[in-house]
């Protein structure tokens, strides 16, 4: 009855105990097939263990954490610091330090605050908006709920523009319409930009 | 011999005692050698902050190869993750790498050395963690049984399969080299 694998690692790594180690001594002294097996293994584990980091190439590292430890930790008094200094309040300018903070944020809150107010969905649009400066964003799945203008047709753009007491006049570029009514067809250019967003994608 | 982690002169024998066998763990779990040091450097601050008293420098090592070890397994997973979210993006930059930048003034050790760590990242984690504490920090099967958690016999097996792994991947890539 021959080794298997496992005895033999077990062996090799020098894990076998009595009085199982000697017959396995034993039996690789006669058997021609077990030792080169043993062999094989022994030399696949001095392969894997040759490929261990070295004690040049740990060196440096060991020498930089050291560095950085003895700088932040080792030499220093065991106080809680905060950006490199200390900080201690007393209660009072505790206060006042709280006071201003709740000043900030209520006057930023009545300056800005009702600015949510607003409950028509529609993106804020004012006149110093150019529909060509605005870059066309490829919708993907996770921002679907997010509206951009281009979720929006020319005629509710147009509707709210109106609504908000705009005039607005559009012209097509550098093709004579025929017809007035094929205008609302051009002014857009989503196509072009969904070509571009699918070649950087690639 | 006690060991107070917080207390700066042991605290410097722990460090000189065991950065080594801490970086080998770390190193061969990430295969990152700016990783690795982060992660050891990670592991002697929690250990120094901690302040703890371990009754032997066994204790206190077994302790720190235990947070090295998780937290480079933690990296490696992370890594997974990231690559998998952001393959699509990583195909050009990685074809753009070309393989030949050493040459061929790299030495045949280097490769070899190459080859085995390639062999030893693809192990699965349960028996990566094994070879790794076996080979690279000389742990003996009690002592990796100790800082796993689990039993002799269990670390004997692992120890033995991930070999067997090794030895196909290894036939395989010599079969495969020009």
């Amino acid at each position: 009855m021959c080794l298997d694998d496992q005895i033999l690692n077990t062996y090799l790594d020098g894990e076998l105990e009595e009085p199982w180690k000697s017959q396995v001594e034993e039996h690789l002294s006669y058997c021609t097939s077990c030792k080169i097996r043993y062999n094989s293994l022994k030399k696949l584990r001095d392969t894997v263990k040759s490929a261990a980091l070295t004690q040049e190439e740990i060196q440096g590292s060991q020498d930089r954490v050291l560095a950085m430890l003895e700088k932040n930790y080792l030499n220093k008094p065991a106080k809680k610091k905060f950006m490199g200094k200390e900080i201690k309040f007393t209660v009072p300018q505790f206060m006042g330090v709280a006071a201003a903070f709740v000043i900030v944020f209520a006057g930023a809150l009545s300056l800005f605050g009702n600015r949510s107010a607003s409950s028509i969905p529609l993106p804020d649009v004012n006149s110093s908006i150019n529909l060509e400066n605005i870059t066309p964003v490829k919708a993907t799945e996770t921002s679907v709920t997010k509206k951009t203008l281009d979720d929006f047709t020319l005629d509710e753009i147009l509707k709210y523009l109106d609504g908000k007491g705009y005039s607005v006049d559009i012209h097509l570029k550098s093709i004579q319409p025929i017809d007035p009514a094929v205008e609302e067809t051009v002014v857009v250019e989503e196509p072009v930009a969904e070509e571009t967003v699918v070649e950087v994608v690639e | 011999m006690e060991i107070k982690s917080g207390n700066e002169v042991q605290f410097r024998q722990v460090y000189n005692e065991l950065f080594p066998v801490l970086m080998k763990v770390a190193y061969h779990i990430t295969y990152n050698q700016d990783v690795a040091e982060d992660i050891c450097q990670d592991a002697f601050i929690r250990f120094y902050d901690k302040d703890m008293v371990f009754p032997s420098m066994d204790d206190s090592k077994f302790w720190l190869i235990r947070v090295v070890k998780n937290l480079a397994l933690n990296h490696v997973k992370k890594k997974a993750r990231e690559n998998a979210s952001i393959e699509k993006i990583k195909k050009v930059p990685m074809a753009a790498l070309n393989p030949f930048r050493d040459g061929a003034s790299e030495l045949l050790l280097q490769e070899s050395q190459q080859t085995v760590r390639k062999a030893v990242a693809q192990l699965p984690d349960i028996y990566r963690t094994v070879i790794v504490l076996k080979e690279y920090a000389g742990l003996d099967y009690r002592q990796i049984g100790k800082v796993l958690g689990i039993s002799e016999s269990n670390v004997k097996v692992r120890v033995h399969r991930a070999r067997k792994d090794l030895e196909v991947y290894l036939n395989r890539e010599e079969v495969n080299v020009p």
